[in-house]
Order: C-alpha cells, then sequence, then structure tokens
C-alpha cells in the first residue's frame, strides 16, 4: 500500500498515511467512531526530501498496515517545527477539511495581484495564529513576515486572507453586513489606524486565535511561503462552490455551530 | 321543505371534491424524478402513513369511549340529543379523512415538484400550489358535504315546515355537535403533529447541525426523513384537521344562531340557516377559479411569487364580497346589506390580521430585523427581544378582532346593540366570510410543506444548483404563506369561538326541553318558558355576570388552561426531542459509515420514535381539553362554562397569536442574518439567532396552533355536554 506524507497545518504536525487524501481528510476530522469532529487542513507532500529534523527515512518500516491488514490511517512523524523543515518543493495540494469530514482539493496557481483593495486581513495559520490587519498584498506580507533578520518572522508562514468587503477601503464608514469575526469594532479601529499610519503595515488585531477558520470569509485562497517563494492556492468561486462542490459548501457553511 | 337555492351546497361540495380530484390526478401524471428522488419521497410517504397509522389507533380508541359515553348519556339517561354520537363520529370521520387525503396528496406532490423544478420554475410552482389545493378543496368539500347530509337527513327526521320553527334549532344545534368529533380529531393532529414535527426537527438539528457538524436535509443524518414526515403531518394533516373544524364550526354556529335569532318566523329562520352555507358554497366556486390565476414566469423574483398567489386569493376575495351579495339578494334575507357588511367585515379582518402576521413575522420589516439586531448582544437578548416582539404583536390582531366583533355586530343588528340576537348571527357570518375562501387560503398553506419537502428531495437527491435554487425560492415562498395562513387561522377561531359561546346558550334551551323543564324560573317570581326565552334570558337566569364568583372562577380555569396546555406541549416536544437526540447519536455511533455516506442510515427508526413520542405526550394536553369543561361543569354548572370558555378564549386568542408572532420572526431573524446581514453564517450573531430559531420552534409548530383547537374543543365540549351540566351540577 502506498504511504502517503500529509502536512497538516492544524495542528502543525508531519503525518505518514496509507489513506488517499479524501479518506485521510475525512478520517482526521471525524476520526472512526465519529465521536470527534474538527476542521482539519494539510498539504500533500511529495516524498523525495530528505531531513535531518524530520525522521522519514524508514517510514516504510513505521506506516505498516494493521494486523488484519487494514491501511495504516496515521502515523505521526513530527509535531513540532515541521513547517519549517519541509522544503517548499516538496509540497504538493492543499486539502481543506469540514468539521464532519468533507474534503476540497485545492491546487496550486500563481498568484496574479489585480486588486485595488488599500488594506487587508491575514489569518496566519501556522506556525503561529494571529489575525494581523495589513496593508501589504499577500506576496509582502510574506516577504516581510517570513524575513529572519528581522526580529519579528518566521521562517515559512500559512496564512489565508479574509474578506472585508468595503472595509478593505473605507473602514471609516463600509458596513460590516456580512463580516462575521469577533470584535469587529476593535478590527474596525485597527484598519483605521493602518489607513492614517501608512509607515505601519500591519498591526494585529488578535494575538492568537483559537477558533476554526470559516471558509467562506477566504478572500481570495491560502498562501504558504518563505522569503523566497510563495505558493497560492485559489479557492473556487462561489459559483463552482455551490454547483461542482455543492456538499462540501454546504458543510463548510455549517461550521462554527461548535457551542 | 328545504329551500331550493339550499341545493347549490351540496352541489359545491361535490364540484370541490371533484377538483381535487382532477388537480390529484393532474399531479399524480408528472414524475417523481430519478430513483433516488422516488427512494426519499417513498420514505417521507411510509413514514408520514406510518405515522397517521399509529394516530387513527390511538385516535380511534379515543372515539370508540366517547361515543359509546355519548350513546349512554342519549340512550340510557336521555341527557343529550339521540344524533349525537353519529354526529360525533361523523365530523371526527372527516375531519381525519381530510387530513389524510391533504396529506396523501403532500407526499406525491414533493419529488413531483422537485422534479418540475428541474426545468421550470412555474411548473414547479404548479404542481406545488395545486397539490395544496387538493388539501384546501377536500377541506371544504368535506366540510359542506358533511353539512349538507346532515341537514338533508335531520330535516326527515325533523321536518322545518312542523314546529313553528323549533325542528330548525333542533336540526342547527344537532349539527352543530359533529363539530366537537372534528376539534377532538383536530386537536390529535394538530397537538400529535407539531410534537411529532419539532421532536424531528430539534433533535435531528441538535445532533446533526449542532453535533455532527452536517447541514440541513443532508441525507446523512437519520432524523432528516422524519423532519420531512413532520412537515407533512404537522403542516399539512394538522393545519387541515384545524381549518376544517374552523370552517363547519363557523357554518353550524352561524346556522344555530340564525335558527335562534329568528324564532318564530319560520321563512327568515331557514334563510338565516342556510344563508352561511350558501356564503361558504359560493365561496368554494370562486376559490378554484382563483387557484387557477395563480402562475408565474420563469426566473421570477420572491415578490413576483408572493404577487402571483396573492393574486389568487385576493382576486377570489374580491369576488366573494360580489357575488354573495348576489346570493343574499337571491335568499331575500331580513337586512341584508347589515348581513354583507358583516361578511365584507370577516374577509377584512382575516386580511388585517394576515398582514399583520406579515409585518411581525417578515424580515423585510422592521420588528424582525430588530430581533436579529440584538443577536449582536447573545441568545438571551434574542429571547427577550422575540418574546417582546410577540407580546406587542397581538395588538393589531386583537383590535382588528375587536373592531370585526363590533361592526359585524352593528351591522347584522342594524345598529342596535339589544338586538343580540341578530348581532351575533351577524359576528358569525363574519367568520363565515373570512373563511369563505379557505379553498384557496389553505392551499398556500400545504402548498408550503410540500414546496419545503420538494428542496428537502432535491438536496438529499444532489439536483443542480439551478433546481435548489427554484425550490429555495418556492419554500422561501411557503414561509411567509405558512405565517399568514397561522395567523388566519386563529383570527377564524378566535370568531368561531365566539360565534360558539353564543350557540352554547342555544344548546342549553334544548338541554333544559329534554330533560323536562318548559320555563325559565326567576326570583323575582316572573316566568319565561324555555322554548321563546332570549338569550338575555339564559344569561339572567344563571346568573351570568361578572359580579358572580362563578363566572370568574371559570374565567380564571380558561385562562389557566391555555398557559397549561402551552407548557405541556412545550415540554412535550422537549422530551420526545431528546428521544430523537439519544436515537441520532446512537445510529451515528453504532452504524459505520454513516457520516462519509457510505451507509444508509435507519430512517424508519426516527419516524417511529417522533410518532411513538408524539402519540404518547399528546393524550394528557388533550384529555385536559376535554375534562376540564366537563368537570367544570359538573362543580360549578352553566356561569362557570361560560366563564371558561370566555376565559380561554380571551387567553388562548392572544397566547396563539404571540406564540405563533414570536417563533415566526425568531425564525425569519435567523434567515436574515443568514442571507449575509450582521456578520451572516457563523457569526455570533447568527449562533444566537440559531438558539432563538430553536425556542420558536415549538412556539409556532406545536403550541400556538394548537391553542385555535384548545379554544375551539372546550367551547365544543361545553356545547356537547350542555345536557349533562344543566342536569347534575353541584352548584
Amino acid at each position: 500500500m502506498e504511504i502517503n506524507l500529509y502536512l497538516s497545518i492544524m495542528p502543525e504536525a508531519l503525518i505518514a498515511s496509507m489513506l488517499s487524501p479524501q479518506e485521510f481528510g475525512s478520517y482526521f476530522a471525524v476520526g472512526t467512531k465519529k465521536r470527534t469532529r474538527g476542521q482539519a487542513m494539510f498539504f500533500k507532500l511529495k516524498r523525495d526530501f530528505k531531513s535531518d529534523y524530520l525522521k522519514i527515512d524508514d517510514i516504510e518500516k513505521r506506516c505498516v498496515p494493521d494486523e488484519d491488514g487494514t491501511p495504516k490511517r496515521s502515523k505521526y512523524i513530527s509535531i513540532y517545527r515541521v513547517l519549517e523543515h519541509v522544503p517548499m518543493k516538496s509540497i504538493e495540494n492543499l486539502y481543506l477539511v469540514t468539521d464532519d469530514g468533507r474534503v476540497l482539493e485545492l491546487k496550486r496557481e500563481e498568484y496574479i495581484d489585480n486588486e485595488n483593495d488599500a488594506l487587508h486581513l491575514y489569518q496566519q495559520l501556522g506556525p503561529v495564529r494571529p489575525l494581523i490587519a495589513s496593508s501589504l498584498n499577500p506576496p509582502d506580507f510574506c516577504k516581510i513576515l517570513t524575513d529572519t533578520t528581522q526580529p519579528v518572522s518566521v521562517p515559512k508562514l500559512v496564512f489565508v486572507e479574509l474578506i472585508l468587503n468595503g472595509l478593505a477601503n473605507d473602514p471609516e464608514n463600509a458596513p460590516l453586513d456580512n463580516i462575521p469575526y469577533q470584535n469587529i469594532d476593535h478590527m474596525r479601529g485597527c484598519l483605521i489606524n493602518l489607513k492614517k499610519k501608512p509607515s505601519k503595515p500591519n498591526k494585529t488585531v488578535v494575538r492568537s486565535t483559537q477558533n476554526d477558520i470559516l471558509y467562506r470569509t477566504c478572500k481570495n485562497g491560502f498562501f504558504i511561503g518563505d522569503n523566497e517563494t510563495m505558493f497560492y492556492y485559489p479557492m473556487p468561486t462561489r459559483e463552482k462552490l455551490e454547483g461542482e462542490y455543492y456538499a462540501w459548501w454546504k458543510s463548510a457553511l455549517t461550521q462554527g455551530f461548535n457551542y | 321543505m328545504i329551500n331550493g337555492i339550499f341545493w347549490t351546497v351540496p352541489i359545491a361540495s361535490i364540484i370541490a371534491l371533484a377538483f381535487a380530484v382532477l388537480f390529484f390526478k393532474q399531479m399524480m401524471k408528472n414524475s417523481e424524478g430519478t430513483d433516488r428522488m422516488v427512494t426519499i419521497a417513498e420514505h417521507i410517504r411510509k413514514g408520514a402513513m406510518a405515522y397517521l397509522k399509529q394516530q387513527y389507533k390511538v385516535v380511534g380508541i379515543f372515539f370508540l369511549i366517547m361515543t359509546l359515553l355519548f350513546s349512554i348519556m342519549a340512550y340510557g339517561f336521555n341527557l343529550q340529543n339521540p344524533w349525537v354520537p353519529f354526529a360525533f363520529l361523523t365530523g371526527g370521520f372527516f375531519s381525519g379523512l381530510a387530513g389524510f387525503f391533504g396529506m396523501k396528496t403532500a407526499t406525491y406532490a414533493s419529488a413531483r415538484t422537485a422534479n418540475a423544478a428541474i426545468t421550470s420554475l412555474n411548473g414547479a410552482l404548479k404542481i406545488a400550489f395545486r397539490s395544496g389545493a387538493v388539501m384546501g378543496l377536500v377541506v371544504v368539500g368535506l366540510g359542506l358535504l358533511d353539512i349538507s347530509i346532515w341537514f338533508i337527513a335531520l330535516n326527515y327526521f325533523y321536518p322545518i315546515e312542523i314546529g313553528d320553527g323549533h325542528n330548525l334549532v333542533i336540526i342547527t344545534t344537532t349539527m352543530l355537535t359533529f363539530g366537537m368529533g372534528a376539534s377532538a380529531q383536530a386537536l390529535f393532529a394538530r397537538v400529535g403533529g407539531g410534537i411529532f414535527t419539532k421532536a424531528a426537527d430539534v433533535g435531528g438539528d441538535l445532533v446533526g447541525k449542532v453535533e455532527a457538524g452536517i447541514p440541513e436535509d443532508d441525507p446523512r443524518n437519520p432524523a432528516t426523513i422524519a423532519d420531512n414526515v413532520g412537515d407533512n403531518v404537522g403542516d399539512v394533516a394538522g393545519m387541515g384537521a384545524d381549518l376544517y373544524e374552523s370552517y363547519c364550526g363557523s357554518i353550524l354556529a352561524t346556522s344555530a344562531l340564525g335558527a335562534a335569532a329568528f324564532m318564530g318566523n319560520s321563512d327568515m329562520q331557514l334563510k338565516a340557516v342556510i344563508a352561511p352555507m350558501l356564503i361558504a358554497a359560493v365561496g368554494i366556486i370562486l376559490s378554484i377559479l382563483g387557484i387557477y390565476l395563480v402562475k408565474t414566469k420563469e426566473g421570477a423574483t420572491q415578490k413576483e411569487l408572493l404577487e402571483s398567489l396573492s393574486r389568487g386569493i385576493n382576486i377570489s376575495s374580491i369576488l366573494v364580497i360580489v357575488f354573495s351579495l348576489g346570493i343574499l339578494y337571491l335568499v331575500d334575507i331580513e337586512n341584508m346589506m347589515g348581513i354583507w357588511g358583516a361578511i365584507i367585515v370577516g374577509l377584512a379582518t382575516g386580511t388585517v390580521i394576515g398582514k399583520a402576521t406579515e409585518y411581525y413575522t417578515s424580515a423585510t420589516y422592521k420588528p424582525t430585523q430588530k430581533i436579529a439586531k440584538s443577536t449582536e448582544f447573545g441568545a438571551a437578548t434574542v429571547i427577550i427581544s422575540g418574546l417582546g416582539t410577540g407580546m406587542i404583536s397581538t395588538t393589531i390582531p386583537v383590535l382588528a378582532v375587536v373592531m370585526g366583533i363590533i361592526l359585524s355586530f352593528l351591522f347584522a343588528s342594524g345598529f342596535n346593540f339589544n338586538n343580540m340576537g341578530l348581532g351575533l348571527y351577524g359576528i358569525g357570518i363574519a367568520a363565515v366570510g373570512m373563511l369563505s375562501t379557505l379553498g384557496i387560503t389553505l392551499a398556500t398553506d400545504a402548498y408550503g410543506p410540500i414546496a419545503d419537502n420538494a428542496g428537502g428531495n432535491a438536496e438529499m437527491s444532489g439536483l443542480g444548483e439551478e433546481v435548489r435554487k427554484r425550490t429555495d425560492a418556492l419554500d422561501s415562498l411557503g414561509n411567509t404563506t405558512a405565517a399568514t395562513g397561522k395567523g388566519f387561522a386563529i383570527g377564524s377561531a378566535a370568531l368561531t369561538a365566539l360565534a360558539l359561546l353564543a350557540s352554547y346558550i342555544e344548546e342549553l334551551r334544548i338541554g333544559l326541553l329534554r330533560i323536562g323543564e318548559t320555563v325559565l324560573e326567576f326570583s323575582n317570581g316572573t316566568n319565561v318558558s324555555i322554548a321563546t326565552a332570549t338569550l338575555t334570558d339564559f344569561m339572567n337566569f344563571y346568573d351570568v355576570n361578572l359580579m358572580n364568583p362563578k363566572v370568574l372562577v371559570g374565567m380564571l380555569v380558561g385562562s389557566m388552561m391555555s398557559f397549561l396546555f402551552c407548557g405541556l406541549t412545550m415540554n412535550a416536544v422537549g422530551r420526545a426531542a431528546s428521544k430523537m437526540v439519544e436515537e441520532v447519536r446512537r445510529q451515528f455511533r453504532e452504524i459505520p459509515g454513516i457520516l462519509e455516506g457510505e451507509s444508509v442510515p435507519d430512517y424508519a427508526r426516527c419516524v417511529e420514535i417522533s410518532t411513538k413520542g408524539a402519540q404518547r405526550e399528546m393524550l394528557l394536553p388533550a384529555s385536559l381539553a376535554i375534562l376540564v369543561p366537563i368537570l367544570v361543569g359538573l362543580i360549578m354548572g352553566v356561569p362557570a362554562v361560560v366563564g371558561l370558555m370566555v376565559g380561554a378564549l380571551v387567553s388562548g386568542f392572544v397566547l396563539a397569536v404571540f406564540m405563533a408572532n414570536s417563533g415566526g420572526s425568531w425564525d425569519n431573524a435567523k434567515k436574515y442574518i443568514e442571507e449575509g446581514h450582521l456578520g451572516g453564517k457563523g457569526s455570533r450573531a447568527h449562533k444566537a439567532a440559531i438558539i432563538g430559531d430553536t425556542v420558536g420552534d415549538p412556539f409556532k409548530d406545536t403550541s400556538g396552533p394548537s391553542l385555535n383547537i384548545l379554544i375551539k374543543l372546550m367551547s365544543m365540549v361545553a356545547i356537547v355536554m350542555s345536557g349533562l351540566t344543566v342536569a347534575f351540577s353541584l352548584l
């Protein structure tokens, strides 16, 4: 049985599995007994990289079928500082899993900046999870946050740009309407500050978010990058989600009912 | 000799039933769609029929016991009209039959509506609406048929040309008792259906949506089919039986009041008795015309869809106003213009209540938007604002009914408050006017669950985006019409109950005569013949005034009954829902592959749990509704019974409006947020709105609508048991 390598973002971990990405995503979200549920997000990795930090050489020995022949669902390789040790060139498709186990595959595309939004909202997903208001576009944001010469930086970053609708250009007056974020007045204040002080490109809105991502708030797609390279995984359009990926999309819209 | 024009009534009832059969056949000609769609529809049909079978078993036992009791009272002790056992049975039978046909049609129509939505919005609207019309026409058709048969049969045994009008009083008061059978059937259908539907809905949502995170109408949720079955048993069978009772009750009570009002003038008496039946007959024909006017264009907006439904109802209503004048002219009834005025008042009152309901429950207007806004501060404020809005929303319907009562009384009585008999007849006529277009108004009600189920079928069958958009549009329209329909049902119940209150006095007259009394002996020594005594004479004789503690006690018990009944039915939903939660959790745990969509859940088990829960839970509230008027009558006599009826009417009417509107506005506040306001889906506001909606579910779909029937059933029990009350009351 083929062994796949997955880089989980939530939580950060490197996992070997004999399941396909779709099967793994479903298993990862709801388990086998359906007693748990939880959103998940992971990249499929090529197995061609070498790492002194991540012990993947003996993966065939560690990731073996169960005694009854059932494929090994998950074998954790590492759960700490995984992201920074995975080379960019080994990263393949991204999989977004809803909390009831529906999986959407996103393929990499080149990022083309053709927007006029003055302000952005970035939810960092790994290795740390602050919510940042920014005047930078995604490539610049990624570059500045992964500049390890700076005191506040990470070697590699996974993030998603969230919708701001009218607030992106008019944070003072635009209506909030369909924006579901908590502490919205504080967020509006952060955006106004950014607009007033162009010299300061980023402002932390929430130091560390614990909640699941509402997939419907994703503005354009997901990003992973270091200081050299950035990969972009665009979300399908709303029409495509409602048409081709309806089951996933409806499940994604139901998220957030975790009382 | 029955007036020739009377035959219009049975003919209209047969026309209604013929069109119901035609619409049913036309609907059945359409395809149910793919194998998957057929399978889902079959699951729902089987579940709905299994529920009805179980319900009819329980109700059958109840009817058997009650019929035996009535027979002993009638034939053993001469305390009861000998026709009552039969009238009770036919009322219950026809009411149940109306619900059965309506539900059968609805369960056949949903998949066909979804399938038609693949190609056309208008096609889907037509199937859903005309299937709803089957329900409307079956209710009015069977109602008028039952009335016609009894009128003809009783006329054979009590010829109206003999007895100086007394026989007509006997005929109308006897016919009125079949309302108790219809009411009892309706109460079981409404309460049982209401508990079923909300147990499945709330229970399914709590585990499916909240715990497992799977969306509504997802085939992986074992309670999904039960939820869809619930829409049919609650909103179709329950609503049908409820309005069947209101429809017949208003006609029969008005006829009884007409017979009493014109006592001594047998020609005018007969005209007053058949006039409400004729107005209902004209209403049937014009409803059918209105049904044909409901159509829309492709890609119609929500507003255009609503307009197409409103067009049918509005044109029918206007034509009823015009044609009823013609009918009254042909009948040549006394104070024709005044009676006609009462009909217009009834229709106008219904329209005002419907519009007020729409205003307070639709997200297009401020009250619901304010509730939505309150979600930003959490669940507690949503509950508070929903309760507050619901309470405020009682103002317009209550004032509309107040105006309706005063105006119809004044018009019919010739602006003379002392002309009690004709004034009360006018109130009854107003109720008949309001319900005259029931054929089409009930169609818009029954259409709702059909469209809802069509959406569920499209969802579970994985039909395309365009189809789901069409079924969603139809479903959304159904939510608006259902809220308006509930307002209409409550308003008509209030007027009908008032007419029943007056009819109760007529039943007292018959009850006293049956036990051998001939005169009312007053404390001042004067005597009045019972046969000719006026309503005021009876009120004076029984000392029905607010200073009599018996009346006050009765009023307090009546008011309490509304709240007790609501509390019992709401708790019943909670208990039945918790059983559903356990079952859905068990299936997720024990049946492998449900959440992956690899194995099929045990839908039938969930239907069974909801069915058993509903049957068990409906018995106590239903029994109380029947026993309390009997006990109050036996212990404290007529004044307390009148107080009980008044107390239940005033508290039940206001409470029903409050609960239906609170529930409706919570529901639509949630939908308003889901449309993208105040943070939209997944926001904190949305979570708070979901809590409000869950609280509102039993408000609007179980307790609120059941109150209509509670009011009427208690009145009917009081009427049927009046012989027992006058013979055996302790105090």
